[in-house]
């Protein structure tokens, strides 16, 4: 693959992977605000104020922290890459 | 990708590796692919979505725009604090009806009153106790939103605190000792009510 292009199958594969991706992001969301803001007694079967208020926090932070995880972590993975291309230059050059 | 070194600082944390930690079927181009690929999905080259993303286990029907905030509305603390206020009205009016049947002032004078002068007691009554109830009433809710809304939690912490708020600034206008009485009285009563009402 080109650095920085990707062939429209490459494309396709990115797409499916993302969605993957966001599905599994939903799932654990759910499951964690859940857990944090919706105590376990139901005495209502709608929200209340509180717990709406909740929600709303707990999706707002779980999405900036995915965020800035991703962004770390590419970050990281781009001095591996670094790291890797001089060793193998290295290696090459012994 | 290889192991994270020991990057405690939180800032900049350093991958440091070495060759023998890394993998004998991985090469740069591996690496490199990983990185266009991740770029794409959750790095910088991520594509804003075009259009909505609907994802969800149970399957129901989307709430419309006009749904959302006709919900929106009914939720918010102002209209709360506002039907707090009609309704009080409308409780403290009969209630002020009542009392002007039942204990009225005309008992001081020794003549029987005229139908004039008990409807217009009765008016006055019904005003005066109205406004009050009605004020306290929006006060009270208010607060109580607010609160909820600040601690994000549905406890019954939430009705003493707004009770002991309410009751404070109303008993304030006498004095700080019956101010703090207010508070402590209004706060009992509110959470006799609120645990009566929810348990």
């Amino acid at each position: 693959m080109a650095q920085g292009e990707l062939s429209d199958a490459a494309m396709k594969f990115v797409n499916e992977l993302e969605m993957e991706m966001m599905v599994d992001m939903y799932n654990r969301m759910t499951v964690a605000c859940q857990k944090k803001c919706i105590p376990a007694k139901y005495k209502d079967p709608d929200l209340t104020k509180g717990e709406a208020v909740c929600i709303d926090r707990c999706v707002a932070k779980y999405l900036e922290v995915h965020d800035r995880i991703g962004k770390k972590l590419t970050a990281l993975s781009q001095q591996d890459e670094a790291t890797m291309k001089k060793l193998q230059q290295q290696a090459q050059g012994n | 990708m290889a192991a994270p070194g020991k990057g405690t600082d939180g800032a900049n944390l350093q991958s440091g590796f070495n060759e023998q930690m890394i993998p004998k079927h991985v090469n740069e181009q591996h690496v490199a692919s990983f990185n266009v690929v991740i770029d794409h999905i959750i790095g910088y080259k991520k594509s804003p979505r075009t259009e909505p993303l609907v994802i969800g286990g149970v399957p129901q029907m989307p709430l419309s725009r006009e749904e959302i905030f006709i919900k929106g509305i009914f939720d918010s603390c102002a209209f709360k604090s506002g039907a707090s206020c009609v309704v009080g009205f409308a409780l403290g009016g009969v209630f002020g009806l009542f009392t002007a049947g039942v204990d009225p002032m005309s008992t001081i004078s020794p003549e029987t009153p005229s139908t004039k002068m008990v409807l217009r007691e009765m008016k006055n009554r019904s005003l005066s106790y109205g406004k009050n109830f009605a004020l306290v009433g929006a006060m009270f809710a208010g607060t109580e939103c607010l609160v909820e809304s600040y601690r994000g939690k549905t406890e019954l912490i939430n009705g003493t605190m707004s009770g002991a708020i309410v009751g404070g600034i109303l008993g304030v206008r006498a004095g700080l000792k019956a101010g703090v009485f207010g508070a402590a009285g209004f706060a009992l009563f509110s959470t006799a009510i609120d645990y009566y009402m929810r348990h």
